[in-house]
């Protein structure tokens, strides 16, 4: 049948590209991950969870509580575009709360180095005011580095999601609750929430996913035990050619994340039911 | 009008921007009065009843509810709930929840609550469907809900946006008398924003017309019908068929000079503030008689024109002529039908003649379908 020929020689390359670059080496890493010296076993796994089970904890509470606060950061910039009443102030947060989004990760890790150092610009601002002694300063390179630099680059792309749902939520659902006595937060949480609750969830979930493959924030911000997986694995890579344990570590990463993505699947199966 | 109603409005004036959508609004209504805001789009009645609801300050003016200035007060304040076209009922929550809402927001306890949405369930009928999602509800269904939502808080005034728009027509020709009797049963101040002339007349106490952001006319449904106050208003309420003639007052009668397609006439004045001069004249086309030109001695007082069926048609009930008067075209029911080119008298009694001075006929223009290039008097 030359058409269906036809049809599947225009999808070819799009298909190979997608099975070369993509299938290909995630089978092969998966496969990587359970060989030990020629030989499949579990011996790559044993390793990690010997190592790095502390990192593992960490990185999933350091990614969840970012994910929290995302969320409640994006709802609070979304809300306000939506329900302000000052139109002023609603044009500035219009026009500031996207900047983020188009600074890398890596520059994010280098302006928090230099912002959150014991001796950096936070504290200065703090000590210039009076508000902390010099000797009360303390660093804060470590996880609350990671939780800060991810909320403050990701929460962008989630308020830029929710912002937009909720634009699109029929006014008149608003100012139906507005008119029946419920403030502003009221008609936050139980009126537009809940309307835009599964755009807040694919957004949640895409940062999830997203923070779970940063490599530059947790290796600027948060030099030091314990660190994020994607640390680990570059140092398994780097410093001991040590694939198979990487491999491991990759593996418990892409399992973490489908989780999250497994959540978000049957959450859209049961709206749909 | 009546001195210090229930709800006032006072001088009550509203800009969009630059434009202004509301000028001079003095309104009063009583307590337990259905008043029908009737307007074709873009004439404000919705700015003026989103004005009421508190969702829009005046620019000038104030709103009165018992003596109390609820001008600036905000939404929930002001004792009002708003029935929205679109139905607005939240899509997460259930029936019961959506009506049990404006309660929970007043700190009425759960059992309360279950009570009271389960007797606002049976009054409209709801029962049964508490558990539902608006979006497995009907288009009937959710109207009541959304009523039911307005009315669970108690409100004293129900304002309601043309809350049958989106029903079909037979559903609707129902809902009508059911809201009707219901406000009526619950003793409520309604005031129901609509661009139906019939739905208007059919449920209201008084109707309100607004024609660019002033009110043309309020009376009774059957004051408006009978005696417009403007050829606006008497084209809104269906008298489109339009001449224009001359006449003088003469005592108590107006009299209408001959024209091209009209015998000398003379109608009582009545009340009516005619001063002598060109005149806009305007009737229905069911009031008319069509006549044979043979039969105009036996009609009485009135006036007659002469003219030529230009067209027929027949939409139910009665045929409808397009009757050619010189450059004129009128449209005339007849119960039986004349062919095209035949020549016929068109009666118009005394009564149902509507006369303006034709400088107040700017308005009308946009709502009458005569043809371009009628003949000015």
């Amino acid at each position: 049948m030359p058409r269906r020929l036809l049809g599947l020689l225009l999808v070819l390359p799009a298909l190979a590209v997608i099975v070369l670059l993509f299938i290909l080496p995630l089978v092969m890493s998966a496969v990587g991950a359970f060989e030990v010296e020629g030989a499949f076993g579990w011996g790559n796994f044993a390793k990690t969870f010997d190592l790095y089970t502390k990192d593992i904890v960490f990185s999933v509470v350091i990614i969840a509580l970012s994910t929290g606060l995302i969320g409640i950061a994006s709802i609070a910039i979304g809300g306000y575009l939506t329900l302000g009443e000052h139109p002023v102030a609603v044009a500035i947060l219009r026009f500031l709360y996207r900047w983020p989004m188009f600074i890398p990760f890596i520059v994010v890790g280098q302006i928090l180095r230099t912002f959150l150092a014991k001796n950096g610009m936070m504290n200065n601002t703090f000590i210039s005011f009076g508000l902390l002694t010099p000797i009360e300063a303390q660093s804060f390179l470590d996880w609350r580095g990671i939780v800060i630099a991810f909320v403050w680059k990701q929460t962008p792309f989630v308020a830029l999601l929710v912002a937009g749902a909720m634009a699109s939520v029929n006014r008149d659902t608003i100012e139906a609750a507005r008119n029946l006595g419920a403030s502003r937060l009221r008609v936050l949480i139980e009126i537009l929430v809940p309307q835009v609750a599964m755009t807040l969830t694919v957004g949640l979930i895409l940062s999830f996913v997203t923070m779970m493959s940063v490599l530059s924030v947790p290796l600027m911000i948060n030099a030091q035990s314990p660190t994020m997986l994607t640390a680990d694995i570059a140092f398994r890579v780097n410093s001991y050619g040590d694939y198979g344990v990487a491999n491991a570590l990759g593996l418990v990463s892409l399992v973490l994340a489908s989780s999250v993505a497994w959540i978000y699947l049957r959450a859209s199966l049961k709206e749909r039911a | 009008m009546e001195r210090g109603g229930f709800l006032e409005l006072r001088g009550v004036a509203s800009r969009y921007g630059s434009t202004q959508v509301l000028a001079d609004i003095d309104l009063s209504i009583s307590k337990g009065e259905f008043v029908a805001l009737l307007g074709s789009s873009g004439c404000g009645k919705t700015t003026l009843l989103r004005l009421l609801a508190g969702f829009i300050s005046p620019s000038a003016g104030e709103v009165r509810v018992g003596h109390r200035d609820v001008t600036h007060l905000p939404p929930d304040k002001r004792g009002m709930a708003l029935v929205f076209q679109s139905y607005a009922l939240w899509p997460h929550m259930t029936a019961a929840q959506n009506i049990g809402y404006g309660l929970k927001l007043k700190g009425v306890s759960r059992t309360e609550i279950a009570t009271r949405v389960a007797a606002m369930q049976s009054l409209l009928g709801l029962d049964g469907l508490e558990a539902r999602k608006p979006s497995a509800l009907s288009g009937g269904q959710r109207q009541r809900v959304a009523l039911g939502r307005a009315l669970a808080v108690d409100p004293e005034i129900l304002l309601l946006d043309e809350p049958l728009s989106n029903l079909d027509a037979r559903i609707r020709l129902t809902v009508r008398h059911e809201l009707r009797a219901l406000q009526k049963r619950l003793g409520i101040t309604a005031i129901h924003v609509t661009h139906d002339r019939e739905e208007a007349m059919v449920m209201a106490d008084r109707i309100v017309i607004l024609n660019a952001g002033k009110i043309a006319q309020q009376g009774t449904p059957e004051e408006v019908y009978n005696r417009p106050a403007s050829a606006f208003v008497a084209a809104f309420m269906g008298a489109e068929n339009v001449i224009h003639l001359d006449g003088v007052r003469d005592g108590g009668q107006f009299v209408i000079a001959e024209g091209a397609a009209n015998a000398k006439a003379s109608v009582p004045l009545l009340d009516r503030p005619l001063t002598s001069g060109p005149v806009e004249a305007r009737f229905r086309p069911e009031t008319a008689r069509l006549l044979t030109e043979g039969e105009v001695a036996a009609v009485g007082s009135g006036i007659t024109f002469r003219g030529e069926v230009a067209a027929v048609s027949y939409p139910g009930g009665h045929w409808r002529h397009m009757v050619r008067l010189g450059q004129t075209e009128i449209m005339a029911d007849g119960t039986q039908a004349f062919e095209p080119g035949a020549r016929v008298a068109v009666h118009v009694p005394a009564e149902a003649l509507f006369l303006f001075n034709a400088s107040a006929n700017e308005p009308a223009s946009t709502v009458s379908r005569t043809t371009p290039g009628k003949v000015y008097a």
